[in-house]
């Protein structure tokens, strides 16, 4: 036996020690890598019926990817404009979603943690029910306000801004009205996080020296607050891209989300491994570019989750 | 006192990677006896506690406790009992609980619990605290919690790595009194680690002092402060002034060592290095502030220094006088108060005298660090 | 001093339209719930009614949903809460080198997509299965065990990230201390280390509940044949909605909210007796709190009982209150505004066919009725919703038509014509 398993099983005793290092193998080995690893494996696959697999037919194929890039084969169009255009769409709303719910949850994240008194638990708490209610609700309750006679046109078209009522839906307005919606706690709390830790006195300072308010957030409060600022975008950004709930509910009819061409592909067509070459487009192309916002800031991957 | 378990350690080396925590250490620890082990921060006397109270396996040697090889025991079969540095009482439970938690793994009920709690709590002064949480309690408190916590565990041995350390010095003095108490009362081994010397003074039946995992010398108190083996132990334990130089003859039990600055000195060589220092050795001489008095200026001869004083302070109970010393390190005499009247020297030479008995000299080698 | 006061407005303002745009969604479908159209809406009011709540109570797949999800719920709280322990260990005395490697690992989950942890969970269990030669009715295919298993993958992260803020400040030397003093590991494990857990444990079980009760992504992809409340839910939501939903939602919200202040309350009591106890035995410690002093400190207190007593008021109310003659007395007066649209269409094609008639009466007069309003569609006629449904004014009347000329789906997601169906 190695000697730190040896002193890991000394610290931690036999049983507990094993109970343990199951419990963590079966977790990072058996749900995290070796399913990824899987989902990568099957997407060079053919797409077969059960008693073909593992047959002569099962070989290794990029054909999965070639059908996001150039569609079916013998197909009109020189590339799958559809698929590629609802990935690119996919992509640059969520960066859109990430970016909007900064703009809104950084002064309030700086409010909050910067700001003593009874009302700010008061605030948090308001701030969390929303997250404890089901996420098909919250994308309901959008739907409900945003729909054809719903609040928000009752009372443009009441008050005469528009005489008829405004599509929001098939607009996508209430797509992203929902998507910034459901994440917006996990980018103020990661930025809440870090400000709340930011001495006071920084900021009187900086104020003392005569700066100006926007001058102190730009060199004080955000050089502070980056670790949060990234961990937040990461995950919203990340969440976004991979929303699937929100697109379903809130999205127009024409226009789709590529989780949703990853679910048809699972659920319509059967396709599975259709479906994880393009699962597997979806994860490495959103961790390329986290990873890459990651080394122009200058952020570590230990700051996620702070 | 010949009644309690000794402990021994055989060539005991413990290693972290390429790091010695622990060289070859030879320790043989009597029964009943207050042993202390000290030494700077990182000189490997926790090191050595952990590998008796068993939370860490030696890489070479062994712990014998009661005679029996502890090889392969684990801490929680082990007859020591361990308080730790910062206590480590369990914040969620009362203080009677704490107390008694070692009787709980035995299996033994609530009543007897409470009985054993109140006895042990009794002991420590602290009746009818049982109740409290320990983050109720004060330090010294906590203090007494902790010891009576380890004694009701009933062990043979008793490990203390610094517990007075966070406490105040008031307290510090009082706890050491106390302890020495418990000590001699219930009559088990105590294994005590300490950086402070005064700890390990007035407490101890022998001392073993560190340095860099080394066990420099093992002797009782007294030795240790008058007779030390090493620069490092001569230095470390109390106030000491060294004069750096060469042997150039060995009389007997004593040698004239030609130091740097003060001449030709006389000094006793230490009783560990009698027979082993020839003339031509690097030596060091030390002789307390205590042990220096004053001379006719100018006085010549081989128990006598003449040097500049620095500065002059009152301490109360004596009037400490800074001179140039060996090494850029200030020479310090302290003159006892009787009422006397004292000048002002500053800036001039002074002669002070010294018993050659009182002055030791050993090998050159490491002080310890201020 | 004054732009001080603008910035402290500016600041309220802010404040109110954040959480308007975060609380306000809740509200309105909150209201929906207890409005009468079948189309959840709140404006306009017609009548309160409680039939929605029934409506809910008597949907099957509603309620076997509810279950399913308690069962996954259970499941996934157990097992990751478990793992995420486990894994906050693993990170405090994992080799320093191996540091870095482990926490990206257990970290990703929560920034893997949903979907795509969704879909690695079925192929790896489906092979497995097929490795194994077990049939596709396995308890490795059965759809608890991999939404469970998927779940997990994740909320164990969340779960791990909670334990591990806790465990931060706990001192292994406790643990240490109970070996030292003869414990086991387990009963170290179990005396110390779990007590001290405790708070975070809890706090990482309902995390856990709360984020598998509401999880889509993952469980679409896994639920085979035990759809969870959520997976109903969705379906209904796509397939047409109704406010029995919002009744469904308006409970949630309920529950939540009294849940967060009973929380809130607990802990307010808990710092009150600590505060108490530091100068204080316990002996005088029972004299001390007094139930007007807890309710008179503690504004959460309060909030509870207020929202108690709403909420025995509005079930009190809902025995007795019968919204059927308000419903009645709505139709009649919608019976009555349609019959008199009606007449005014009649009206006017009778005086727009008559003046035509006169302009081209004299070409022979081959067409004769063809209503210059309608739309191009043969549909648009039939389903323009003033000729059944008026509260609308004119002006839906375009919207709705426009949108049911572009695709199929437009029928679907529009809510007017689910709207007629229903009435």
């Amino acid at each position: 036996m190695p000697s730190f398993l040896k002193e890991f099983f000394n610290r931690n005793g036999t049983l507990m020690g094993s109970l343990m290092l199951g419990l963590v193998l079966f977790w990072t080995v058996g749900l995290i890598i070796l399913p990824q690893l899987s989902m990568l494996d099957f997407s060079f696959r053919p797409n077969l019926p059960p008693p073909e697999i593992g047959g002569p037919k099962d070989i290794y194929t990029l054909e999965n990817y070639k059908y996001l890039i150039y569609g079916p084969e013998g197909g009109s169009q020189d590339y799958n404009a559809v698929d590629l255009k609802v990935f690119f769409r996919t992509l640059v709303a969520a960066v859109c979603v990430t970016l909007f719910n900064l703009i809104l949850c950084y002064p309030i994240a700086y409010y909050l943690g910067q700001t003593k008194g009874n009302h700010i638990r008061v605030f948090a708490l308001m701030l969390i029910i929303p997250y404890w209610i089901n996420e098909i609700l919250r994308a309901f309750a959008l739907r409900i306000i945003f729909g054809e006679s719903g609040v928000i046109n009752t009372l443009l078209v009441g008050s005469g801004i528009f005489d008829t009522p405004f599509d929001f839906i098939r607009n996508d307005i209430a797509l992203y009205a929902g998507l910034g919606y459901a994440y917006i706690l996990l980018m103020i709390f990661p930025i809440y996080n870090v400000i709340e830790s930011l001495d006071h006195n920084q900021i009187e300072a900086a104020r003392d020296l005569g700066a100006p308010w926007w001058r102190i957030h730009k060199r004080v409060v955000i050089p502070y607050a980056k670790p949060g600022i990234s961990s937040g975008c990461t995950m919203v950004f990340m969440l976004s891209a991979g929303a699937l709930a929100a697109p379903q509910i809130l999205g127009g009819p024409s226009s789709l989300w590529f989780t949703q061409l990853i679910y048809q592909q699972f659920n319509d067509n059967s396709d599975w491994p259709q479906g994880a070459a393009y699962a597997i487009v979806l994860l490495v192309t959103c961790i390329l570019l986290v990873l890459a916002l990651m080394r122009v800031f200058k952020v570590n991957m230990g700051d996620i989750g702070k | 006192m010949s009644a309690g378990v000794g402990v021994d350690l055989e060539n005991l080396w413990i290693r972290f990677g390429d790091f010695v925590a622990v060289r070859d250490a030879n320790v043989h620890i009597k029964g009943g006896d207050f042993f202390s082990f000290l030494g700077p921060s990182g000189c490997g006397k926790t090191t050595i506690l952990r590998a008796v109270s068993g939370f860490l396996e030696p890489s070479e040697g062994n712990v014998l406790i009661g005679g029996n090889n502890m090889k392969g025991i684990g801490p929680n079969k082990r007859p020591t009992a361990l308080i730790f540095q910062n206590l480590a009482l369990f914040p969620l439970m009362k203080v009677w609980e704490n107390i008694t938690f070692s009787m709980e793994i035995a299996g033994a009920s609530a009543k007897e619990r409470r009985k054993r709690a109140d006895e042990l709590l009794d002991m420590i002064a602290l009746p009818g605290q049982g109740d409290k949480l320990p983050s109720e309690l004060s330090g010294g408190q906590r203090q007494r919690v902790a010891i009576a916590r380890a004694l009701c565990a009933e062990p043979d041995v008793l490990l203390l790595d610094e517990p007075l350390s966070a406490l105040d010095l008031k307290l510090r003095q009082h706890m050491r009194t106390e302890l020495r108490e418990i000590q001699k009362r219930v009559g088990i081994t105590f294994i005590y680690i300490t950086h402070d010397q005064g700890e390990a003074l007035t407490m101890s039946d022998d001392i073993a002092v560190m340095r860099a995992g080394v066990i420099d010398q093992i002797a009782d108190g007294k030795t240790i402060y008058n007779d030390p083996a090493t620069a490092f132990a001569a230095s470390f334990v109390g106030e000491n002034n060294v004069f750096r130089g060469k042997v150039l003859e060995v009389k007997g039990d004593q040698a004239l060592i030609r130091t740097n600055r003060s001449g030709d000195l006389l000094s006793r060589i230490s009783t560990a290095n009698q027979g082993t220092m020839k003339a031509g050795d690097e030596a060091m001489m030390f002789i307390r502030p205590e042990a220096l008095s004053l001379a006719p200026t100018g006085t010549q001869g081989d128990h006598f220094v003449t040097a500049k004083v620095n500065h002059e302070e009152f301490e109360g109970n004596s009037f400490n006088i800074f001179m140039e010393g060996d090494g850029g390190k200030e020479l310090k005499v302290a003159i006892p108060n009787h009422g006397q009247s004292f000048d002002d020297h500053s800036g001039q030479d002074m002669t002070l005298e010294y018993d050659v008995n009182n002055a030791v000299a050993v090998p050159a080698g490491e002080l310890a660090a201020e | 001093m004054t732009s001080d006061k603008i910035i402290r407005v500016s600041i309220w303002v802010y404040l109110g339209i954040f959480f308007a745009y975060l609380l306000g969604p809740l509200v309105i479908m909150s209201i929906t719930a207890f409005n009468s159209p079948s189309f959840p809406r709140a404006t306009p009011w017609e009548c309160l009614t409680f039939e929605w709540f029934g409506a809910l109570f008597q949907d099957e797949r509603i309620l076997n949903g509810i279950k399913n999800s308690i069962l996954v719920g259970m499941g996934t709280v157990v097992l990751s809460v478990a793992m995420g322990l486990a894994g906050a260990l693993m990170l405090t005395q994992i080799w320093p080198k191996l540091r870095a490697t482990y926490y990206t690992i257990i970290i990703a989950p929560i920034l893997i997509p949903g979907v795509v942890i969704g879909i690695s969970t079925l192929v790896f269990w489906d092979r497995i299965n097929r490795m194994l030669g077990l049939g596709a009715d396995s308890f490795l295919s059965n759809g608890l065990f991999l939404t469970i298993i998927g779940q997990s993958t994740f909320i164990a992260s969340y779960c791990m990230l909670v334990l591990v803020a806790r465990l931060q400040r706990y001192d292994m030397a406790l643990t240490e201390a109970a070996l030292d003093l003869g414990a086991t590991h387990a009963q170290a494990f179990r005396k110390v280390l779990m007590p001290f857990m405790m708070p975070a444990i809890l706090s990482a079980a309902v995390l856990a509940f709360l984020a598998s009760f509401e999880n889509y992504n993952t469980t679409t992809f896994t639920f085979g044949e035990y759809p969870t409340l959520t997976i109903e839910l969705a379906q209904k939501v796509r397939y047409g909605i109704t406010p029995a939903i919002s009744a469904l939602a308006f409970m949630i919200v309920a529950l939540t909210v009294f849940f967060a202040l009973v929380n809130e309350a607990n802990i307010k009591r808990k710092a009150m007796i600590a505060d108490a106890r530091k100068d204080a035995t316990v002996g005088e410690l029972a004299g001390k709190i007094e139930v007007p002093g807890l309710i008179s400190r503690n504004p959460a207190a309060i909030a509870l009982i207020v929202l108690l007593i709403g909420t025995v008021t509005v079930i009190g109310s809902a025995m007795t209150y019968s919204p059927d003659q308000c419903i009645a007395n709505v139709q009649e007066q919608k019976r009555l505004e349609t019959e008199k649209r009606i007449q005014e269409l009649r009206d006017r094609r009778a005086k727009e066919s008559a003046e035509k008639a006169a302009a081209e009466g004299a070409e022979g007069g081959a067409t004769q009725t063809a209503p210059k309003p309608s739309n191009n569609s043969g549909f648009g006629g039939v389903f323009a919703p003033n000729t059944l449904q008026n509260e609308e004014d004119g002006a839906a009347d375009e919207g709705v038509a426009g949108s049911s000329n572009n695709s199929g789906f437009g029928n679907v997601f529009d809510p007017n014509s689910i709207g007629n169906d229903s009435n």
